[in-house]
């Protein structure tokens, strides 16, 4: 069971339920910064999650929570490998699996463990770097056929041979609002050559490596618009996922980052603007430093907020106005006690952020196994309470 | 006498051919090995940890500037154990059992070693068992954990129970940090030290020391 393997339940070929529209409508009205009839709603799953949200409920082993609680948005992931091959079986136990994948890197996954391990990378010196050649951005496989991807495939879980994104697509069309997805730089060269080398590397020769970044950026914008050709008259909306800072600032200087990875975050986000598609950009860590220049490049919502990074949504609100929306937020490590009280705190805050629309209320990262089943029970029923327009917060109301 | 400034420079500005060169040459000219480490690699790195704390340095340049203080240091570090000069302190530092990730638990290290320490790297998933073995057959009076995950973070607290059962809790100095840790969370546990970042670890580890 893994973040992005959620499958649906509805014949392709059975249209959209009205429903569907209305989550759609609500969704975009919130992207769009004026108040739809109540907040949307929705997050991403760890699969350890699911399995014991569904023992704690009682549900059966295919119950799923997007369809549970009718969330209103869902992610999808194309195959992003630079390059289309099964994963080579290295070893295999029934404890672990060691793979190298099609970002030629060793993955290992011990299933009891929640996160993989990368152990080395076939691209392990900047020349191969500088002299890789990835498969074709726009080859079909990559959204028409199934087989292995280390996105989808090594994660919070393990999955071999994931369908084809497209079957993926139409299949939870008709359930949700679908959203495509494409990593940015900084995701493929943490997987492609590590993240120590990455950073080394920009460090040692930084207008070589800005060179390769340029490659690649072409490469993933590219695939983009291969996924949103292909994805023609089915996607809602757009997600780039693209990690570039940690606890305390920017991985890289920000400087290095608008010369090399933002042009690319921009051209993925205007082809997707003239396709029709929103844009949500996930990047985790304290992005303070960089925060307007996502308002610049005119993304729609930011994704997940980092409340352990110091990002703080109505903080940001009060200084970026609805210059932006907002995706996240709400603290898991405050999901992860259980403790009633302080979630109601945490929930109900970070529902002024809805005012006059502009948000979605998702954890400020991913639901880890760590949150009991009934916990994210109790914060869906908080936020389906509180969260009808107009707000009414009571004593957490906070002036923004 | 030789000037050393460029061996400051050098790892100021994370160049490793250079701080190797003329550490080779101080060596050479027969400038005690611990001169070198306290007057020039110490404070470079501390400069280096202030300008990553100021947002002057990022990731890269602390990498390179950590690559080029151990090219040196290992030109120097025969020496000093030759001629019996005792580190900081002895640190045993890994990430938690269940926890797999390296790159902050990586730029500890290199902080630590900039700031005099000799550090004991048992890597990723260290098992409450192995902080244990490096306490008793390494001498380790510090051990420095790391997480990144909210669901490891709890195996810090189990490693610190584990160091009181086997007796060896009052022997160390506990050191803990990582992207979900925080001060409440340090206090919580027992813990002796927090830091927020890489380049505050040495700070953290000089004041649980005093």
């Amino acid at each position: 069971m893994n973040m992005f393997d959620t499958k649906g339940h509805t014949a392709a070929q059975d249209g959209r339920k009205p429903n569907t529209l209305k989550k759609l409508e609500r969704l975009n009205t919130a992207l769009r910064h004026q108040e739809p009839d109540r907040v949307p709603i929705s997050d991403f799953f760890w699969g350890g999650f699911t399995k014991r949200w569904q023992q704690e409920l009682g549900l059966p082993p295919d119950a799923n929570p997007y369809y549970h609680y009718d969330l209103d948005w869902i992610v999808t992931v194309p195959n992003m490998d630079p390059w289309i091959r099964p994963f080579q079986t290295l070893k295999e136990s029934a404890d672990e699996v060691v793979v190298k994948t099609g970002f030629g890197s060793i993955m290992h996954k011990h299933f009891e463990f929640p996160m993989p391990e990368m152990r080395g990378w076939e691209t392990d010196t900047f020349e191969k770097l500088e002299l890789a050649t990835f498969d074709d951005p726009a080859d079909r496989r990559r959204f028409f056929a199934g087989g292995d991807n280390q996105i989808a495939g090594v994660g919070d879980g393990f999955q071999r041979n994931t369908p084809p994104w497209i079957e993926t697509v139409k299949s939870l069309r008709p359930d949700f609002p679908v959203y495509g997805s494409i990593i940015e730089v900084s995701e493929c060269l943490t997987r492609l050559i590590g993240q120590e080398n990455a950073m080394l590397w920009m460090g040692e020769e930084p207008e070589r490596m800005g060179a390769v970044i340029n490659r690649i950026g072409e490469f993933y914008f590219e695939t983009a618009k291969a996924e949103m050709a292909a994805g023609k008259g089915l996607l809602d909306g757009f997600v780039i996922w693209g990690d570039v800072a940690y606890k305390k600032c920017t991985f890289m200087s920000p400087r290095y980052w608008r010369e090399y990875f933002k042009p690319w975050v921009a051209k993925i986000t205007e082809h997707a603007h003239a396709n029709g598609l929103p844009v949500i950009y996930h990047g985790c860590g304290n992005v303070k430093a960089i925060f307007q220049d996502y308002i610049d490049m005119k993304v729609d919502a930011y994704n997940p907020l980092e409340v352990k990074a110091g990002m703080d949504v109505l903080e940001l609100r009060r200084q970026y106005g609805h210059g932006i929306g907002f995706c996240g937020n709400s603290d898991m490590q405050v999901w992860e006690t259980g403790d009633r009280e302080a979630i109601r705190r945490e929930v109900l805050r970070k529902l002024n952020a809805a005012k006059g629309g502009g948000y979605i209320f998702q954890s400020d990262h991913s639901v880890s196994s760590a949150v009991s089943g009934q916990t994210y029970d109790y914060i869906v029923k908080l936020v389906r309470e509180f969260g009808n327009y107009p707000i009414q917060l009571g004593e957490f109301e906070e002036q923004l | 006498m030789q000037d050393l400034k460029p061996l400051h420079e050098a790892i100021l500005n994370g160049n490793a051919k250079t701080a190797k060169a003329v550490t080779e040459q101080a060596l050479a000219a027969g400038i005690e090995p611990m001169k070198l480490v306290q007057e020039y690699m110490m404070p470079a790195m501390a400069e280096v940890g202030r300008r990553f704390e100021c947002n002057e340095y990022f990731v890269p340049e602390l990498l390179l500037a950590a690559r080029a203080m151990k090219a040196a240091l290992e030109l120097i570090r025969p020496l000093l154990v030759a001629s019996g000069a005792k580190p900081a302190a002895r640190v045993a530092l890994g990430t938690v059992k269940g926890d797999l990730h390296d790159i902050g638990k990586n730029l500890v290290a290199a902080m630590l070693e900039g700031g005099g320490y000799e550090v004991i790297d048992l890597g990723v998933n260290v098992s409450p068992e192995q902080f244990i073995a490096a306490i008793k057959e390494k001498g380790a009076n510090i051990v420095a954990m790391s997480a990144l995950l909210t669901t490891t973070m709890p195996s810090m607290k189990t490693t610190v129970e584990a160091l009181k059962q086997a007796g060896v809790r009052d022997q160390v100095k506990i050191l803990v940090g990582g992207a979900p840790i925080t001060q409440k969370y340090a206090d919580e546990i027992g813990a002796d030290g927090y830091s927020e970042s890489a380049a505050g670890a040495v700070a953290a580890a000089k004041k649980v020391l005093a």
